[in-house]
């Protein structure tokens, strides 16, 4: 297990006082907050600041932490020496199953046998709605398909620690659902309390990246790499889309970035997608004296500046 | 770790099938009905009907309300920044089609 070194993690020096902390976290917060961050990895990130801020805003963990962590570096290997936090009471503030689930090893090590889940007792309630992330392919969308998912999920063995369980569930994908939609698995949560009914699972759907493909709703992106002679005199071009092969017409005069929808291409509905069909223009390489003959021909045909309307500012 | 196998109960699609109530749309969210009630009152979410109890969600609310919930938990925002953190995220997403 490695050491982390939380002071680090929200960039503040060892004697930050809680404003600062507070301060940091909230700036880390925004710039890796996974529904509004663009950076790579920002989900990873944001649980490793909301974990660092969790203990370090809690005067009890921060004082057990500092304990601990005088003479260790982040990323060295690290054990917690035993019975390290004797002397230390924790008020056990706070922590819900999810919370608990998503820390480190390493905060489990140090804090993890406090986490305890909420017990509802005497009481008859439909249990919690989980919900997971899955990743299918687009073509998945456009055919339909069954998939085995496996999910882990975090439960509380005897001893009331978290230990994950993993459970293979077998999923029908129906046909027409995008990224970003919710498939919903009756009963399939958590099991009721009492003589309640057992909470739903809802399976967030994300698409596997695609090298040809993007993704928008039910509309999909795709560039058609074409050469400047059908971009300009026009051409009939095969595309490969994700429903089959499709005999595009490019109208003359085609410049890059035009944009060519073909209807009712996109993911299947009773209204289907879009597929837009995006221009880009590949030039020959001059790479023989043959090529770099057609190209000066080309610029003296041409009465053509592309710049003509570009004015410096100075 | 423990692994079980089981075959699966039918599933639905949330936003094309499902009209939710506010409770439902709470147990499936996680989210408080307070927390609901406000999001309503703010436009972060456009439910049928004209009372609470008469309220019915379409299936979008589900991941709007999710939204909804982690920024105000995660960045401590309240309800009329929420409201603009979701209107600034739509923008961005119709800018960029």
């Amino acid at each position: 297990m490695k050491f982390k070194d939380y002071y680090e993690v929200l960039g503040v020096t060892r004697t930050a006082t809680d404003d600062e902390i507070k301060v940091a976290y909230r700036k880390l917060a925004r710039k890796y907050h996974p529904d509004v961050s663009k950076e790579p990895d920002a989900e990873d990130h944001f649980k490793e600041i909301g974990e660092a801020y969790s203990v370090l805003k809690d005067a009890e963990k921060r004082a057990a932490y500092d304990q601990v962590g005088k003479q260790a570096k982040h990323g060295q290997d690290f054990t917690p020496p035993p019975n390290w936090d004797t002397g230390f009471e924790f008020s056990g503030s706070g922590f819900d199953d999810k919370t608990a689930a998503d820390q480190s090893e390493f905060f489990e090590a140090l804090f993890g046998h406090h986490a305890r889940g909420r017990q509802s007792q005497n009481m008859n309630a439909k249990g919690r709605d989980h919900h997971a992330k899955v990743m299918i392919d687009l073509s998945d969308a456009y055919h339909g398909a069954k998939r085995s998912i496996a999910l882990q999920m975090p439960s509380h063995d005897a001893q009331g620690r978290i230990v994950m369980k993993e459970r293979i569930l077998d999923v029908t994908i129906p046909i027409g659902i995008h990224a970003g939609q919710h498939l919903r698995l009756s009963g399939q949560g958590a099991p009721g309390i009492g003589a309640g009914t057992a909470g739903d699972l809802y399976l967030e759907i994300l698409f596997k990246p695609n090298a040809l493909y993007r993704f928008e709703d039910k509309d999909i992106y795709m560039d058609i790499p074409i050469t400047p002679w059908e971009a300009a005199l026009g051409a009939t071009v095969s595309v490969p889309t994700p429903s089959g092969s499709v005999e595009l017409k490019i109208p003359a005069g085609s410049n890059a970035g035009k944009k060519l929808r073909l209807k009712g291409r996109g993911i299947p509905a009773t209204t289907p997608g879009d597929l837009y069909v995006v221009i880009a223009i590949s030039i020959p390489p001059a790479d023989s004296e043959q090529a770099k003959e057609a190209y000066r021909a080309m610029a003296k045909a041409f009465d053509f500046n592309p710049r003509a309307n570009m004015k410096g500012s100075s | 770790m423990s692994t079980t196998q089981m075959q699966m109960a039918a599933s639905c699609i949330v936003e094309n099938e499902v009209l939710w109530s506010i409770t439902e749309l709470c147990h499936a969210t996680n989210a408080q009905t307070e927390h609901v009630i406000a999001w309503v009152y703010e436009g972060i979410l456009t439910p049928q009907g004209d009372a609470p109890e008469n309220w019915r969600f379409s299936g979008d609310a589900l991941q709007r309300a999710k939204k909804a919930l982690r920024l105000s938990r995660d960045l401590e925002i309240n309800t009329p920044g929420v409201a603009m953190v979701l209107d600034l995220l739509d923008e961005i997403a119709r800018l960029k089609k």
